[in-house]
């Protein structure tokens, strides 16, 4: 089944409620007719059928459980104003829980219904009012490389440093109560990825000067503190391009990348242009960025159709100027616009955003001066949530939400954030290939073994040494299958378990006497089952 | 104004393996990839039902670190390799230093003595090695260089997945009914595999499954297998896949198997991935590919490729005493199967050794290749460059004279089958050079 049906198994659901009165729509015609003309393929009906019930399922998650049976969700017209506390059903609150934090707990979605929509979502927003300083102080006990400048950082052996990076950013995206920050810090650390192996130290400072720095901030100063990271000239080899001898990795991925996109309207020349007017750009000492004008091409360029004009080389540090001017074109640029848009809509709403979709949030970048608070609240949506189908968790995703729904005690993440990790696929900051861990569905199925076994050693964790301890006594006090599910489903699924699922887990829990190993398999299966590898 | 550190990564090589530090992955692109990411850019596919009967496995083994060729397969009548390397040579095969002297393969190159396992294959006809090859990319960068060969083209940001996953992606599997295709020995699946259909990275065969009690893995099987049956896709088909994978592996003795001719592996990484793939392939469940890694082949200081101890000898004795052993099993072994092994290496070293007895990253290099169907028995060359200083890449290293894709597509075409080479290696039009047979 391919990518772009499956992200719209929400909208097949709808489809099938709808369309059963109005007769069978383009895609059920097309679906039946292929059917009629492949009769050898009889499976293949039924398969689709039931992959769709079983995303009604799931895509029904967040919804009250007496929603849950509903095949149809409202339609637009009766929604009442949104905006206004209380105003938004609880179904669509859920949903921006689930979109704005790394895991709905049952506390989260409580402070989400007290607050009601727009407030909750200018709380999550406004970051820096927030307190978090039980993070903040695990962070600086356990992690005290995050802090250090550049010349330390340098002395430091490369173990201590990435392992250290690796826990606060595990940390923090699990238990970090400014959960939409961490969010944003999460998809900014794929668009402008960075390997770890390939930079070392720098990476550390890239994390807290670049990307921590401006994740809720505005994007233009985003990426020119991207292009002034030492991290990323080394990364992209900027630091290796000089004088006529230049290499085109930086001045290529800039477009691609990180403004333009791939199809964004430039051309060889101007990677080759861009190139040379970036020549320079690299770094000093430990962890400096540096503009080094016996490294820069003077001679004229052409980038994007305007001209700059030769110079002398006397001009000397004031050619970087060169530099700042084509960054600042990129920004300028519509098809940056439109290409952060429809990033920031696949990471926040959905797979498949519409055009006009894009062109909305691109305006909004246009008008605030590419505002990321801003264009987030033109995504997050009343109307666009209720439309949007389920995206599936990427394996760090699932981790840190198994992390939510569990919580452990935690000494340290040093097993969790490291080999764990490695075993679901996605080490932190080990992505090859600068355009990030992919944001789809088709390249993580392949880690569902790997998400079951992490699953098991996260709930069977029981030492109360041990790096994270899982405290089971209190759901095996509840004593009955009945009692301990209602409690599991609390933890897991913020009290919003498909009722399908209610029954498996409580049907594990009846089959043998009630134990702490069987409570931490049945928690295990929880976080194993098809509902929460979605959000 | 000063770079800083280069970016050779070398440091963290000598005083701690990143690789062995980040748990026991040497293949860090960390992918599992479900079957159905074929590439947007990908030409127009030929699915050839011919040569399926006649194909080989694929055993392909990347030595990773950047081996040292020149000491793996030592162009001893070169004078410039004994006055580039004073302390590091190994001796000529006519040398008086019987103990530790080269075994000559003719009358220009040697193995060293360390890799002497290798030389019932190679005087069966069956082990090639191809000389003064690797990428013609000039990175020295092993992250780069790595990648590079791992995806079969250089600097192309938009091949994300592995030559040999392409391979698989474009062939009709060996057995239709086959849960597993290609395994990765590695937590993660290495690059070269990513993309290949029913393909998945496991560590250890003999171990592979379920997590948790053993007690109630069945009961928590049947409740998953019952949990995603009406999952949506493509949950439901990678869980199915991961699920009969389990249970394939579980019908394969691995822990037991007895290799044939009295063959004995080595109990170490390539070894033991080497043993585990002879037993799978003898199983005859539907493996076409595997993947090995073997690390420790950055050998900036120390190297000692002459000396029994020294750090690279010992790299390379566990090396050949596995592939021997995976020879008088399975190649020279009465399994009708016939399987293909290819070793290569993100690039070879300097031609000269450095102040501190070992070498810096280099350009060309060796591969050897192993199999019924190889045409072996001799080192293949083309243009060899020599080893004078101004024959030398950057006056320091061999050069490249053979695209390593030469060899690769090769091999993908005669002995796996696949008429899809520009998929394989897009925008490459191979040369065959005759090392198979």
């Amino acid at each position: 089944m391919s990518r772009s049906r499956v992200g719209g198994a929400e909208s097949d659901v709808e489809t099938l409620a709808v369309e059963q009165q109005d007769g069978a729509s383009q895609l059920e015609a097309q679906e039946v007719a292929s059917e009629a003309a492949q009769p050898e393929r009889p499976s293949r009906r039924r398969f689709f059928l039931g992959a769709v019930a079983a995303a009604a399922g799931a895509a029904l998650l967040p919804a009250r459980k007496a929603q849950a049976q509903r095949i149809s969700r409202p339609r637009p017209g009766i929604m009442t104003r949104p905006g206004a506390p209380g105003a938004v059903s609880e179904d669509v609150l859920v949903r921006l829980v689930n979109r704005v934090t790394s895991g709905a707990t049952e506390e989260e979605v409580k402070r989400a219904k007290s607050m009601g929509f727009s407030r909750y979502l200018e709380y999550q927003l406004k970051y820096t009012s927030i307190g978090d300083s039980a993070t903040d102080t695990w962070v600086a006990t356990n992690c005290p490389t995050l802090a250090m400048d550049g010349p330390t950082l340098y002395a430091t052996e490369y173990g201590t440093l990435v392992t250290q990076l690796w826990n606060a950013t595990t940390y923090r995206s699990a238990f970090s109560k400014r959960q939409l920050y961490e969010r944003m810090v999460e998809f900014w650390t794929d668009h402008f990825s960075i390997n770890y192996e390939k930079v070392g130290y720098l990476k550390t400072l890239d994390d807290r000067e670049v990307i921590r720095k401006h994740a809720l901030g505005k994007f233009p100063t985003l990426l020119k503190a991207s292009a002034h990271s030492p991290a990323m000239l080394e990364y992209l080899d900027n630091t290796r391009s000089r004088g006529r001898n230049t290499n085109q990795n930086y001045a290529r991925e800039i477009m691609e990348l990180h403004t333009l996109g791939v199809d964004g309207g430039y051309t060889q020349q101007d990677v080759a242009e861009l190139s040379r007017i970036l020549t320079g750009w690299t770094i000093q000492g430990r962890g400096n960025f540096a503009f080094d004008p016996t490294g820069h091409d003077f001679t004229a360029k052409t980038f994007l159709g305007e001209t700059f004009p030769a110079q002398a080389s006397s001009v000397g540090a004031a050619a970087i100027q060169e530099g700042e001017r084509a960054i600042d074109m990129l920004l300028a640029h519509p098809n940056t616009a439109k290409y952060i848009s429809m990033k920031m809509l696949r990471w926040l709403l959905r797979y498949d955003p519409s055009q006009s979709q894009i062109d909305a949030i691109a305006q909004v970048y246009t008008k605030t001066g590419g505002d990321i608070p801003s264009m987030i609240r033109a995504i997050l949506t009343p109307a666009n949530l209720r439309e949007a189908p389920l995206k599936m968790k990427r394996p760090y995703h699932f981790l840190v939400s198994s992390l939510r729904a569990v919580n452990p005690t935690v000494r340290t993440l040093a097993q969790v954030s490291n080999r764990q990790l490695l075993l679901l696929g996605q080490q932190l900051f080990y992505w090859d290939d600068p355009d990030g861990y992919p944001d789809n569905m088709d390249f993580w199925a392949g880690t569902i073994l790997a998400r079951w076994n992490f699953a098991s050693y996260l709930t069977s964790q029981a030492s109360a040494t041990g790096e994270v301890t899982f405290d089971v006594t209190p759901l095996v006090n509840l004593a009955t299958p009945v009692a301990i599910t209602g409690q599991i489903e609390k933890m897991v699924f913020a009290g919003n378990m498909p009722s399908a699922l209610e029954g498996q887990i409580s049907a594990y829990l009846s089959a043998a006497p009630v134990s702490a190993n069987r409570v931490r398999e049945a928690m295990s299966l929880a976080l194993s089952s098809n509902a929460f590898q979605w959000y | 104004m000063t770079m800083h550190d280069e970016d050779c990564g070398c440091d963290e090589y000598n005083e701690l393996s990143r690789r062995q530090f980040i748990a026991d992955s040497a293949g860090m692109s960390g992918l599992a990839m479900f079957a159905s990411v074929f590439p947007s850019w990908l030409p127009k596919v030929v699915l050839s039902e011919s040569y399926v009967a006649d194909r080989d496995v694929i055993i392909s083994i990347f030595l990773r670190g950047g081996a040292d060729g020149l000491s793996m397969c030592v162009p001893f009548g070169d004078t410039n390799y004994y006055t580039g390397r004073p302390t590091i040579a190994i001796p000529r095969p006519d040398s008086t230093a019987t103990a530790t002297r080269g075994i000559a393969l003719d009358d220009f190159f040697a193995l060293p003595r360390a890799m002497q396992a290798l030389v019932p294959a190679y005087q069966a006809g069956q082990l090639l090695v191809v000389h003064a090859t690797g990428s013609v990319d000039p990175t020295r960068s092993h992250f780069d260089a790595q990648k590079f060969i791992e995806v079969g083209k250089p600097r192309d940001p938009n091949i994300v997945t592995g030559w040999l996953g392409r391979h698989l992606a474009t062939v009709p599997p060996m057995r239709t009914d086959a849960p597993l295709r290609a395994l990765g020995f590695a937590s993660g699946l290495q690059k070269t595999l990513v993309g290949g259909p029913k393909t998945l990275p496991i560590s250890d065969p003999a171990t592979f499954g379920i997590s948790g009690a053993t007690a109630t893995r069945t009961e928590r099987t049947n409740w998953l297998k019952s949990e995603y049956g009406p999952a949506p896709e493509p949950l439901r088909s990678s869980s199915l896949d991961a699920l009969n994978t389990i249970e394939l592996l579980r019908l394969v003795n691995i822990t037991g198997y007895a290799p044939a001719n009295g063959a004995v592996y080595p109990n170490n990484g390539v070894g033991r991935a080497l043993r585990s793939a002879a037993a799978l392939i003898k199983a005859d469940i539907g493996i076409e590919a595997a993947q090995v890694d073997v690390g420790g082949w950055d050998t900036h200081a120390t190297q000692d490729p002459v000396n029994p101890g020294g750090a690279m000898y010992n790299n390379m004795l566990n090396l050949a005493n596995a592939l021997g052993a995976f020879h008088a099993d399975v190649i020279a072994g009465p399994t009708t199967t016939n399987v293909t092994v290819v070793l290569i290496s993100e690039f070879g070293r300097n031609v000269r050794e450095n102040s501190a007895r070992g070498t810096d990253h280099g350009r060309g290099n060796c591969m050897f290749l192993m199999g019924r169907n190889i045409s072996g028995g001799r080192v293949y060359t083309f243009n060899w460059p020599g080893l004078a200083m101004e024959n030398l890449q950057d006056r320091q290293d061999l050069k490249v004279t053979l695209d390593h894709r030469d060899v690769l597509a090769e091999i993908v075409k005669n002995r796996l089958g696949n008429q899809n080479l520009d998929v394989v290696f897009p925008g490459y039009v191979p040369t065959m050079r005759g090392v198979t047979k």
